[in-house]
């Protein structure tokens, strides 16, 4: 298979991306104009950050070359066009925000007539930008008495919550998901937004009908319960519709999972998992995320036809268990370049969850518990592991002939810490070699950048043998 | 004989001389944690439960390994303890997915070590009917899955029968844990302690003439000597006695607590009539009051507030596992809630094993002195 070299048209493509960037963000701030704009610059100064989304784009596309260039830069272009209509909702339709928990279903939402906001998607995006942008809200929240040992994710999140940094928002709906640290975090940011607050829960054993009815039941109250708090109003032709376009969505993902399988992969990293995230995570069942992610699927399909590696050298193929490295997000850009090492696939990303049934209100409802209940974070955090954590490991490896593991060991998701002994010997025993990289998610001062470039340094010279590429 | 050192030694080791000759006659032990779980429905037609501790754990080396050091220290300590073999005479043991770190416990226990019988309960993390009824059929289930591992009979007569004598015994622990609400108690929060975690420990028949004993006893006993300040006690699993005889030591009566492993409220009466298993479903479901369970944050926090009133205490302390997230997160709000209704509160964080004393009594000391006593 050939690779590519960045040339011209890739720098003129960086440019076009940078542009069009610009583009957004530029007619964002003409229609709010220039008063309400630094009026609200002041009032959530997390969005000076998202800003500089350039400077994530220049460092994704360091040394990427062609479709595979150019479907990271579509991406990032995808989730700033997707942050727009986000903070257009905090702007022009405050009367309607709700902020709901990560993993709870924005169709729901959507299809009430709601405008949801998630409080952790800053404290994702943020650091892929910034990546110290989340250390002065982890510290607000540990000089309130937070434990430090939190997760950052919801640690940050309570932060910006003490620190106000949220929409006014007419009520918070949260969940047991996906961990103890999550869930918890929400009574506390309930009583800092001083809003009405409602819990769904979700079982452990998620996977009987019995564990599926239950869960039905309780999207069905949160449903009522928001009909009570908000103006939100379920029509459930709307809920129908947007889930018909999930289902357009995943057909595009399936296929494009079908063609990282070939070695060396047509596309690989940010492309598969960031649209991922952004499309099925935040912004599940709209057109620009089919238009994405079919978008996506053209460029794997040209690469595939043409004989092209995403990644030029691939030598190794990884699988990422856990979040991707927030605070050192380039970290595949360095290890493609060093080593030759391709992400096919991440936890995060990876499912095998059926179509959505959208026959009836019933139906629709089923499927969407099911989809949350087994989606990335929350299968593998319930549910005994020996059923659900590691069967997805070794489907994944065996599936996309992937030659490693490598497990974003982030220290406060006790969930992995505390499966990484099993998972070794798991390993061991199978052959495939294990990296567990010991870093924050969010917080560079515990593990930085250079910090995690030697242990996978460590692990790519001791255990793979492998050279450096770029000495 | 000495009734202190008779219960601490009980406490000594999980499988004691009170598990052995019970195991000897026939009993079958089963291990369990944590409060979410029944253990009425361990005590009928020849099983026994044993609250699972790790008394004495030197450290845990081992279960680092598995669960790594960011793991509450009581779930790895039992890892230890398991690993080592100190578990074997259990029978089999039932966990409740309470949390992310007994959840992990049990996956790996259920590769390192898994006994002849294992299960492990889905709790819900809600109190209304659907989550009720949910504990209820989870129930259903374990009952199901006793009986055919062990054929033992837990149908309702036999359930109702072992809720009686689970009240009955609580009722005389609760009696005892009465007397330190006077203004001049005559038994410490230590040795009360003691009491309830040895109720854990052991068959708990064996320990009703002994208790009955200490319970009429206690009006002629003769009162604690001063103390200078009366404390309640707050938090989740906490089974070593000597924590608190730290703090007592140090002047700080512990008069009331509201632990996971305490008086309050898992010594509440159990409904008698019904059906056994949804009354089993309800109360501990609702009694435990652990922050694991959503929506319920006010009344976990009042609840603290009316207790230190009821007891007349003069301070709050709040000890908390390092690594817990529920408690972890939770605490920082009950630190506020608890100070904004004027009432003098601390927070400790602590490890498992009894460790750093000499930092726990300077804290204790500066919280009564800040306390004005």
């Amino acid at each position: 298979m050939e690779t590519t070299k960045p040339g011209l048209s890739d720098y003129l493509e960086f440019n076009k991306y940078r542009a069009i960037n610009l583009l957004h963000i530029g007619r964002m701030a003409a229609k709010h104009g220039p008063f309400d704009l630094l009026r609200d610059l002041k009032r959530y100064p997390w969005i000076w950050d998202l800003l500089k989304v350039n400077s994530l784009l220049k460092r994704l596309l360091v040394g990427r070359s062609g479709n595979y260039r150019t479907a990271v830069a579509m991406v990032i272009g995808g989730v700033v066009d997707g942050v727009i209509e986000l903070l257009e909702g905090i702007f022009y339709r405050s009367d309607r925000l709700i902020l709901h928990e990560d993993l709870l279903p924005p169709e729901i939402f959507r299809a009430m007539g709601l405008q949801p906001w998630v409080p952790e998607l800053l404290g994702i995006l943020l650091p892929m930008i910034v990546p110290d942008a989340m250390q002065k809200y982890l510290d607000a929240a540990e000089n309130e008495g937070i434990p430090p040992d939190i997760c950052s994710l919801p640690r940050a999140t309570i932060g910006m919550a003490m620190k106000n940094a949220f929409p006014n928002a007419l009520a918070v709906v949260s969940s047991n998901l996906p961990c103890d640290g999550g869930m918890s975090s929400y009574t506390v940011i309930a009583q800092q937004m001083k809003k009405p607050a409602y819990w769904v829960d979700i079982p452990f054993d998620f996977k009987s009908e019995r564990a599926l009815d239950y869960f039905a039941g309780e999207l069905k109250d949160m449903i009522s319960w928001l009909e009570k708090h908000t103006p939100g109003r379920m029509d459930w032709d709307r809920l129908k519709e947007i889930c018909e376009k999930r289902n357009a969505m995943a057909e595009l993902e399936l296929d494009i999972w079908d063609m990282i399988r070939h070695r060396p992969a047509p596309m690989a990293a940010e492309a598969v998992w960031m649209s991922h995230l952004w499309c099925f995570n935040v912004n599940p069942g709209y057109e620009a995320s089919i238009k994405l992610l079919a978008d996506l699927k053209s460029l794997t399909e040209k690469n595939l036809a043409a004989g092209v590696s995403a990644v030029p050298r691939e030598k190794y193929r990884a699988l990422l268990w856990n979040p991707p490295t927030l605070h050192y997000i380039d970290l595949m850009v360095w290890a493609e370049r060093t080593y030759g090492v391709s992400l096919i696939l991440d936890s995060m990303s990876f499912n095998r969850q059926s179509f959505i049934d959208t026959s009836s209100p019933d139906s629709l409802l089923k499927s969407l518990g099911s989809i949350i209940m087994q989606g990335p974070m929350a299968r593998h955090t319930r549910g005994p592991a020996e059923a659900n954590y590691f069967p997805d490991i070794f489907h994944m490896v065996k599936h996309f002939d992937l030659d490693m593991v490598w497990v974003a060991g982030h220290i406060g998701c006790k969930n992995t810490q505390a499966m990484s002994g099993v998972l070794r010997e798991k390993c061991r025993e199978a052959g495939i070699p294990l990296l567990v990289i010991d870093y924050d998610l969010m917080d560079s001062r515990i593990t930085p950048k250079e910090g995690i470039q030697e242990q996978v340094g460590n692990f790519m010279e001791n255990i793979m043998k492998a050279r450096r590429l770029d000495q | 004989m000495d009734t202190d050192k008779w219960f601490s030694k009980l406490l000594e080791d999980p499988g004691n001389d009170l598990v052995r000759k019970a195991m000897d006659e026939g009993q079958i032990p089963i291990g369990y944690s944590c409060s979410y779980v029944p253990d009425v429905m361990l005590s009928v037609d020849g099983l026994f439960p044993v609250r699972m501790r790790a008394p004495g754990v030197a450290g845990t080396e081992l279960a680092d390994n598995y669960l790594s050091s960011v793991i509450c220290s009581y779930t790895r300590s039992l890892l230890e303890f398991g690993l080592d073999g100190r578990y074997d005479f259990l029978q089999g043991w039932v966990f409740a997915a309470s949390c992310d770190h007994l959840r992990r416990l049990y996956d790996n226990l259920e590769y390192l070590r898994r006994p002849g019988f294992s299960r492990i309960l889905d709790v819900p993390h809600k109190t209304g009917k659907a989550a009720i009824d949910w504990y209820t059929e989870e129930l259903q289930l374990l009952a199901k899955s006793l009986t055919d591992h062990f054929g033992c009979n837990l149908g309702a007569a036999a359930l109702t029968k072992a809720i009686r004598e689970h009240n009955a015994f609580n009722a005389i622990l609760k009696a005892i844990g009465e007397h330190r609400r006077s203004d001049h108690p005559s038994i410490t929060g230590t040795e009360y302690h003691r009491l309830v975690i040895a109720a854990g420990a052991s068959p708990k028949k064996t320990l009703i003439p002994i208790l009955e004993k200490i319970r009429e006893d206690l009006p002629t006993r003769a009162p604690l000597p001063p103390y200078r300040a009366r404390l309640l006690f707050v938090g989740g699993h906490l089974d070593d006695p000597g924590y608190i005889g730290i703090i007592e030591s140090e002047g700080g009566l512990v008069v009331g607590d509201r632990l996971c492993t305490g008086s309050y409220p898992g010594l509440q009466p159990i409904p008698e009539t019904g059906d056994p298993v949804a009354a089993l479903a309800k109360y501990y479901l609702t009694k435990t009051s652990c922050p694991r369970m959503m929506e319920a944050f006010n009344e976990r926090a009042e609840d603290i507030v009316s207790l230190a009133r009821e007891y007349r205490a003069d301070g709050v302390v709040i000890q908390i596992m390092k690594f817990c997230d529920t408690w972890g997160v939770e605490a920082a709000s009950f630190f506020s809630h608890i100070r904004e209704a004027g009432i003098p509160v601390l927070r400790l964080e602590r490890d498992y094993r009894l460790g750093g004393e000499g930092q726990l009594r300077t804290r204790i000391q500066a919280f009564i002195e800040s306390m004005g006593k």
